[in-house]
């Protein structure tokens, strides 16, 4: 069948009214699901799911497709406005979205983030399109070795969150690292640090973590100065962003992109690594390096970028291989099996039309973001006005049913309200939460990899080295490390010259 | 105040008597799901939900507490009121083999009350093309030869005992010392090992294997059922003489507390007649590979006090029981 022949297949599937206004409704589901802090685009696609099951499998699916891209657009609309990450894959959008809000330029930073989504969306979905046979090959070339290596240079992204101190940033990557570790041992099933408590077997819920750490100590500043705020006016987002802005930004975008789409097309990272990573090399290739963490509209767009970018090639490892990437497509593969449809290398063969549908929906599907995100931002940018006396305590009650909603545990909600003392402390000592949630995101990772490594191997660490790919991870750590140190060593120098 | 008293013991009076007359269920019941949404067991859940609500004429209201390999959410119901108004859908993972396998595992089975089985799902055993194993005898010949690994969802999941009990069927016997066990974080993940050659072999419920068995990415070696699987082109258990393995099947049933009252139990099992009936029902979980038996709550805690047992003395044999 030809590619044209292939098209018109598609066509004959999605093009439909029903189709389209799933995938409407779906984004228009996911950019509010996601809005709302705790209600992560995770539990929009599985709230969503059940409703699927009546309809025809292609309008099911590109709905679910739909609430997830808007699910991650979405998430960064409140950590913009309000510190608080709609879904994890934003949390590395706080860090100058949220300072850009406390600026006067929520609007600007909602627009960039938006433009930057919408990009990064088309990038990912192009790749999938082209390069899905040929990305596919290459994640399953992704052993436990191969992913160790990998953990470890994006490890390397801490030093480019710490701030002013590195040492205060592996202070905090060490809590985030040790905190991780709670929960089943995964090679022996033991308990670790769990105090006999069953709500502890499954380790500290990620979502309780994330709101605590970031979230919950803005609150708790408030109660310790309830007037602080006042005379910083905080007004608002009339402002937009400007096309100036994002031609500055456009490198990011397509560099946050590519790493989106590389670590999206690997089963088991997730969105939340690759923001991070797009946001650390933005910042490492920046003019206005001193800005970044302060309110630079190229760090939101380089981490909207990055989590995007892995929206469209998550469905790679899905539709290439069958295999879930992450929770989101565990649920849409799911919703494929319920059909009757095994996504796989025959499904390229035996239904071209519903991939060649899906393609064409996940483009409009850019196009509908696009427009539902404008909407959205505003109606959503008007927050950043109400004033934060009213405003906090609204947070807190999303924040405390938000999590309490994840897991229906009234632990997490215990366990938040501790991460947000220790937020709190980590604030007045000007240790960075960033750290913290980078090594608490990877440390199981890392750990989890290295020792299936070693189960492999007979715990021959040699096979820590097999292949190119490990290799080029190994290379890329020592350069980074060695880059480190250097502008570690220089920036005492520096300062000593001008002491003296 | 007289009155007002009065009128207090005359409200609470009411209310026991018109609580004595309500029949159960009288309001929304709560139906724990303790493992993640599009798993095996949610998919099967929120599918049995539909017919299962019409049945119960009220509302179920479906939560997924999720965490530690299903502990967390058989927790909840375990400490929940026995009043059938908390139940929880069991899984073979969370009832089976994890009270098989781990001491330090806060419930046993004598926690939990079964007011049914309603699914099983056949257990099948498969290795990557590559690996040029075609048949059990090919897979227990490399086995002699050593550097055999199997990968599981994690310790104490199905995937983790069918493959030990499978190997200590075909005459290996030290599987934990001849071969490795690789855990992975998921079934999902499980696959995919074998699929990138990190293991050799895994043996999980067929409907999970199916997808990539039918886009020939993996090779089945053979089925643990009596009766072949669609769409399996591998013996069954039955066929290479290992009836021992019949056992070894997924399942999923709903559970209460353990002193769940008898007349929720017997409403629980004229419902889950009246569901698993349904024509629309069926064939969703059929076309999934499930089969559809349906045992009423006796026959239920027979079937899964049996299954624990055959795990629990193959994990005492080899002496696998997690204490720590």
């Amino acid at each position: 069948m030809s590619f044209l022949d292939s098209i018109a297949a598609g066509l004959s599937v999605v093009g439909n009214i029903e189709a389209f206004l799933a995938l409407f409704v779906g984004v228009a589901i996911g950019v509010v699901g996601g809005a709302i802090p705790g209600m992560s685009a995770t539990m929009a696609v599985a709230l969503t799911l059940p409703f699927t099951f009546a309809m025809q499998p292609i309008t099911g699916i590109l709905l679910l497709l739909g609430v997830y891209k808007g699910g991650i657009f979405g998430g960064s609309i409140p950590a913009i406005l309000i510190k608080t990450p709609g879904t994890p894959a934003s949390s590395a959008t706080i860090l100058d979205g949220y300072p850009m809000a406390e600026k006067g330029e929520a609007g600007r930073a909602l627009g960039m983030a938006l433009w930057a989504s919408c990009t990064a969306d088309v990038i990912s979905n192009l790749a999938l399109i082209l390069f899905a046979g040929w990305l596919a090959s290459f994640a399953l070339s992704f052993g436990p070795p191969e992913f160790f290596t990998l953990i470890l240079f994006s490890l390397t992204i801490i030093a480019g969150v710490s701030g002013k101190s590195l040492l205060r940033g592996a202070l905090s990557a060490l809590l985030g690292l040790l905190l991780a570790t709670i929960g089943l041992d995964l090679v022996y099933g033991t308990n670790r640090f769990t105090f006999g408590d069953p709500n502890m077997m499954g380790g500290l819920n990620f979502i309780a973590v994330l709101i605590g750490l970031f979230a919950i100590p803005e609150i708790l500043a408030m109660v310790w100065h309830p007037t602080a705020h006042v005379g910083t006016a905080r007004s608002l987002g009339k402002n937009w962003v400007t096309f100036a802005d994002y031609r500055r930004s456009f490198k990011s975008i397509v560099r946050g992109s590519f790493i989106g789409v590389f670590l999206g097309s690997i089963p088991g990272i997730g969105a939340a690594p690759s923001a991070f990573l797009s946001y650390s090399e933005a910042r490492r290739t920046s003019k206005n390096k001193e800005n970044f963490g302060k309110g630079e509209v190229e760090g939101v767009a380089a981490s909207e970028a990055g989590n995007n970018g892995v929206a469209g090639a998550t469905l790679i490892p899905l539709l290439a291989l069958g295999v879930p990437g992450d929770v989101i497509t565990a649920i849409i593969i799911g919703a494929f099996m319920i059909h009757g449809l095994q996504p796989g290398p025959m499904m390229f063969i035996l239904n071209v039309d519903i991939i060649y549908g899906l393609f064409i929906g996940l483009i409009v599907s850019s196009v509908f973001l696009f427009v539902i995100g404008s909407v959205a931002i505003r109606g959503f940018k008007y927050v950043a006005d109400v004033p934060k006396r009213i405003l906090i305590p609204g947070v807190l009650v999303l924040c405390i049913y938000g999590v309490f909603a994840v897991n229906n545990n009234i632990f997490d909600v215990g366990v938040m309200f501790v991460m947000g003392w220790v937020g709190f402390m980590m604030v007045r000592y000007r240790i960075p939460a960033a750290p913290f949630l980078i090594a608490f995101i990877l440390g199981p990772l890392l750990e989890d990899n290295f020792r299936q490594s070693m189960l492999m191997s007979g715990s021959d660490p040699a096979i820590l080295f097999r292949g190119p790919i490990t290799w080029f991870f190994w290379g890329l750590t020592v350069l980074t490390v060695v880059a480190i140190v250097r502008a570690g060593v220089r920036a005492v120098r520096g300062v000593s010259l001008i002491e003296k | 105040m007289k009155f007002r008293t009065i009128g207090a013991v005359c409200a609470l009076g009411l209310g026991l008597a018109t609580a004595a007359v309500a029949e159960y269920p009288e309001r929304p019941i709560n139906m724990v799901i303790p493992y993640g949404a599009g798993g095996a067991t949610d998919i099967s859940a929120r599918t049995i939900a539909e017919p299962l609500g019409n049945a119960v004429g009220s509302p179920l209201v479906m939560a997924n507490v999720t965490g530690a390999g299903g502990a967390t959410g058989s927790v909840a119901v375990q400490n929940a009121r026995a009043d059938g108004y908390t139940m929880l859908f069991a899984r073979v993972g969370s009832h089976s083999v994890n009270p098989a396998m781990k001491a330090t595992l806060p419930y046993t089975l004598d926690d939990f009350r079964f007011v049914t089985v309603y699914e099983i799902n056949p257990v099948a055993c498969a290795v990557s093309p590559s690996s040029g194993i075609t048949s059990m005898d090919d897979l227990i010949a490399k086995v002699a030869e050593g550097g055999v690994t199997y990968s599981s969802s994690g310790v104490g999941s199905l995937l983790h005992i069918a493959a030990v009990m499978v190997l200590s069927e075909f005459g290996v016997e030290e599987p934990l010392t001849q071969t490795t066990h690789i855990p992975q974080k998921g079934g999902g993940a499980a696959a995919t090992a074998v699929l990138n050659g990190t293991a050799t072999f895994l043996c999980t419920n067929s409907s999970a294997l199916a997808g990539f068995v039918a886009n020939k990415q993996l090779v089945p070696l053979m089925v643990t059922t009596p009766d072949p699987v669609p769409g399996f082109d591998a013996p069954t258990a039955a066929d290479l003489g290992k009836p021992a393995l019949h056992q070894l099947v997924g399942w999923t049933g709903i559970a209460g507390p353990d002193d769940l009252p008898d007349d929720v139990a017997d409403k629980w099992g004229a419902w889950m007649a009246e569901a698993t009936a349904d024509a629309d029902f069926l064939e969703k979980m059929t076309s999934r590979g499930s089969v559809i038996e349906l045992m009423d709550p006796v026959k239920a805690n027979e079937f899964i006090e049996g299954q624990y047992n055959t795990f629990r003395k193959l994990v005492d044999d080899l002496g696998m029981r997690i204490e720590g």
